[in-house]
C-alpha cells in the first residue's frame, strides 16, 4: 500500500527526522490505515460538490481600516529562541 | 462545604448568601488537588497563586454587592492548548514544553470578564491527537473510576479533573469527540457547540475545519451557563458566527424541550456496542419515553463511511498547521545546529511524538499530487453526503439525534496503543457531529459515585445548527427527572 522509500520521501517533505525504527513502524501502520481507507471507493460521489471548510459562510467583509495592534512585536518575539533587534535568527540556508 | 455535590448553578447561591467564600471554595478544590491528582493526573501544572488571587477579587466584588456572573468565583481548569498569558501552554507537546503563551484566547478573555478562577492546566494527547490522553508527551491521565484505564481524550486531563473533583468544571476543544467521548468515560457532560459558535482564537490548532472548545461540566445546567459565557463572534475568528439566540440558557424552556422529536439511527445500532454501553443507551431512551419524549427510528446512511472521511481530512490539515512548529518561532531542540534545514528536521523529529508524526505523514500523504483526488477529495465529497443524511432528518420532523457516544466503556491503559485503529474507532460516533458542524452533547446516563467502581455510560445527543437550547434542555430534563 505504501513503501517505505515513499515513507522517507513524506518524512524529508514534512521536514521530520525519523530513526528505522519509527519508519518501520509507520510504513506498517499507514499501510493499514491507508487499506481501511478503500471502502470509500464503494461510495457514488458522482455530481457531489465536495466540501471545503468547516462553514458555509462565505465572504466576510470587514472595513480596510488599519486597527492598532494590541499585540506587540516585544511580546511576539519574545518566545524566540534566537532574535535580534527584534528579528528571528536563523542558522544559514546553505553551508 | 461538599465540593461533590456543588455546581456551578448552586455556587453563585451559595456565595451571596455567604454559606462560604470564593477564597474558601478555590481553597478546597486547591487542597483535592493536592491530595487526588497524584494518583489521576489530571494537572500538566497548578496555578495555586494566582487562582487564590482571583477568588479574592471575586470575595471582594460580594462585600460591594456588585452584580456578580453566574461563573464569578467558579474554580475552572483549562485544557493546555488554550493559551492563557505568562503561562506555558504545551498542547501536551514536547514542541511546546517551554513555550510562555503571550496573550490570551478569546474565551479565556470572556471568562476573566465572569470572574470565573483559574486552577490550572490539564492534561492532553498531544496537539489533541487521541481518544485516551496516552499521546501527551508528559504523562498518562487515569480515570478517577479505576485508575488501571483511560480517562478517554483528547481532552482526558479536564474530564478526569471534573469527575475527581479537582475542577468544579472545565474547558476543552473537540474535533472528532475530543470533549464528548473522555466526558462519557468519565461520567461527566461534555459540549460541542456549533462550529462557529464560538471563537478558536487562542486554541492552538489541529484541524481547522473541525476544532470546536466547549465546556466539560458536572450537569447540563452548568455546561449551559458555560457556554453561555463562552459563545458569540469574534473579529479574530473569521469562521465564528454573529448569531443571537433567542432563547435564554439560564433559564431554557422545559415545555418547549418536551415536544421535540428525537431520531433513534438505526446504524449506531448496529453491532459493535458493548453490552453495558446497549443496556445503558437503552434505560436512558426508556427514561426519556416515560417523560413523554417522542422517538422515531431514522437512517443515517453514510455513517460507516465517516471514520475514513474524518482520517483524510483532519490529517490533511493536521500536516498543514502544525508546519508551524519549526524551531524558529517556537522551542528549538538543540543549540549549534549548521543549516536550517537541520533545525527543522531536529525539532521535529524530537519534538514532536509518534501518533504527531504519524497524522502529518498521513495528511501529507493524502494531499500529494497522484493521491490528492482519490483521498482528499474523495473525502471532502463524502463529508458532503454525511452532512446531507442529517439535513434530510432535520427537514423529515426530527429535531435531535440519540445515540450512544462511544463503542464501550473506560478501556484498560496500554490496550490500544499499539494498534492506532483500533483507538481511532472509539470516535466511531462522535466524529460525524464534527464533519456536519452540529452541536452535540454527551450526558451521562446516571450519576456514577466514585466509590462504586462502576465504569460510566453517556448517551448522546444532536441538535440542529445553532440549536444548542434544544439538546441542553431535553438534556437538563433528563437530569432532573
Amino acid at each position: 500500500m505504501i513503501s517505505q522509500e515513499e515513507v522517507e520521501r513524506l518524512a524529508d517533505l514534512v521536514r521530520i527526522k525519523l530513526d528505522k525504527s519509527e519508519t518501520d513502524k509507520l510504513t506498517r501502520d499507514l499501510g493499514g490505515i491507508l487499506t481501511y481507507f478503500a471502502e470509500l471507493k464503494e461510495v457514488d460521489t458522482e455530481n457531489v460538490a465536495p466540501v471545503i471548510g468547516g462553514t458555509e459562510n462565505k465572504n466576510v467583509f470587514r472595513e480596510d481600516e488599519p486597527a492598532g495592534s494590541e499585540f506587540s512585536s516585544e511580546k511576539s518575539t519574545r518566545q524566540f529562541p534566537e532574535s535580534k533587534n527584534g528579528f528571528l535568527k536563523v542558522p544559514p540556508v546553505f553551508e | 462545604m461538599n465540593i461533590q455535590n456543588l455546581t456551578i448553578a448552586s455556587l453563585g447561591k451559595s456565595l451571596q448568601e455567604k454559606e462560604f467564600s470564593a477564597e474558601e471554595v478555590t481553597r478546597a478544590f486547591l487542597n483535592n488537588i493536592k491530595e487526588n491528582d497524584k494518583s489521576i493526573g489530571a494537572y500538566l501544572a497548578v496555578f495555586e497563586k494566582g487562582a487564590m488571587e482571583e477568588a479574592k477579587l471575586v470575595d471582594e466584588a460580594i462585600k460591594r454587592n456588585e452584580a456578580l456572573s453566574p461563573i464569578a468565583g467558579a474554580p475552572i481548569a483549562l485544557k493546555d492548548n488554550l493559551v492563557l498569558e505568562g503561562t506555558k501552554t504545551t498542547a501536551g507537546s514536547k514542541i511546546l514544553e517551554n513555550y510562555v503563551a503571550s496573550y490570551d484566547a478569546t474565551i479565556i478573555r470572556k471568562l476573566k470578564t465572569h470572574k470565573a478562577v483559574f486552577l490550572g492546566k490539564t492534561n492532553m494527547d498531544e496537539f489533541a491527537m487521541g481518544s485516551s490522553t496516552e499521546n501527551s508527551a508528559f504523562h498518562t491521565t487515569k480515570n478517577p473510576y479505576d485508575t488501571s484505564r483511560v480517562p478517554g481524550g483528547s481532552s482526558g486531563g479536564s474530564a478526569a479533573a471534573v469527575a475527581g473533583n479537582c475542577a468544579l468544571a472545565a474547558l476543552g476543544s473537540d474535533t472528532g469527540g475530543s470533549i464528548r467521548q473522555p466526558a462519557a468515560l468519565c461520567g461527566v457532560v461534555g459540549l460541542k457547540p456549533t462550529y462557529g459558535a464560538v471563537s478558536r482564537f487562542g486554541l492552538i490548532d489541529m484541524a481547522s475545519s473541525l476544532d470546536q472548545i466547549g465546556p466539560i461540566t458536572k450537569t447540563v445546567e452548568d455546561a449551559a451557563i458555560l457556554f453561555d459565557a463562552i459563545r458569540g463572534k469574534d473579529s479574530y475568528d473569521a469562521t465564528s458566527v454573529d448569531r443571537e439566540y433567542d432563547e435564554d440558557f439560564l433559564n431554557l424552556n422545559f415545555e418547549k424541550a418536551k415536544k421535540l422529536t428525537v431520531g433513534v439511527p438505526k446504524e449506531y445500532f448496529a453491532g459493535g456496542l458493548s453490552d453495558e454501553v446497549k443496556k445503558g443507551v437503552e434505560s436512558a431512551m426508556e427514561k426519556f419515553k416515560r417523560i413523554g419524549i417522542a422517538f422515531k427510528e431514522i437512517s443515517l446512511p453514510h455513517t460507516k463511511y465517516a471514520l475514513s472521511c474524518y482520517y483524510i481530512i483532519m490529517p490533511a490539515e493536521v500536516s498543514t498547521n502544525l508546519a508551524r512548529f519549526d524551531g524558529v518561532r517556537y522551542g528549538r531542540a538543540k543549540e549549534n545546529i549548521k543549516t536550517l534545514k537541520d533545525v527543522y528536521i531536529e525539532t521535529r523529529g524530537i519534538g514532536f511524538g509518534t501518533e504527531t508524526k504519524r497524522r502529518i505523514l498521513l495528511g501529507t500523504f493524502v494531499l500529494s499530487s497522484g493521491y490528492y483526488d482519490a483521498y482528499y477529495t474523495k473525502a471532502q465529497k463524502v463529508r458532503r453526503l454525511i452532512i446531507d443524511d442529517f439535513k434530510k432528518s432535520f427537514e423529515n420532523g426530527v429535531d435531535i439525534i440519540f445515540t450512544p457516544v462511544t463503542p464501550e466503556t473506560a478501556f484498560k491503559i496500554g490496550e490500544k496503543t499499539i494498534d492506532p485503529l483500533s483507538m481511532y474507532l472509539s470516535d466511531v460516533f462522535t466524529i460525524p457531529a464534527n464533519l456536519a458542524g452540529l452541536p452535540a452533547i454527551s450526558i451521562p446516563i446516571k450519576r456514577y459515585p466514585l466509590d462504586r467502581k462502576e465504569l460510566p455510560v453517556a448517551f448522546q445527543l444532536i441538535g440542529k445548527h445553532f440549536h444548542e437550547p434544544d439538546i441542553l434542555s431535553l438534556g437538563m430534563l433528563y437530569e432532573r427527572e
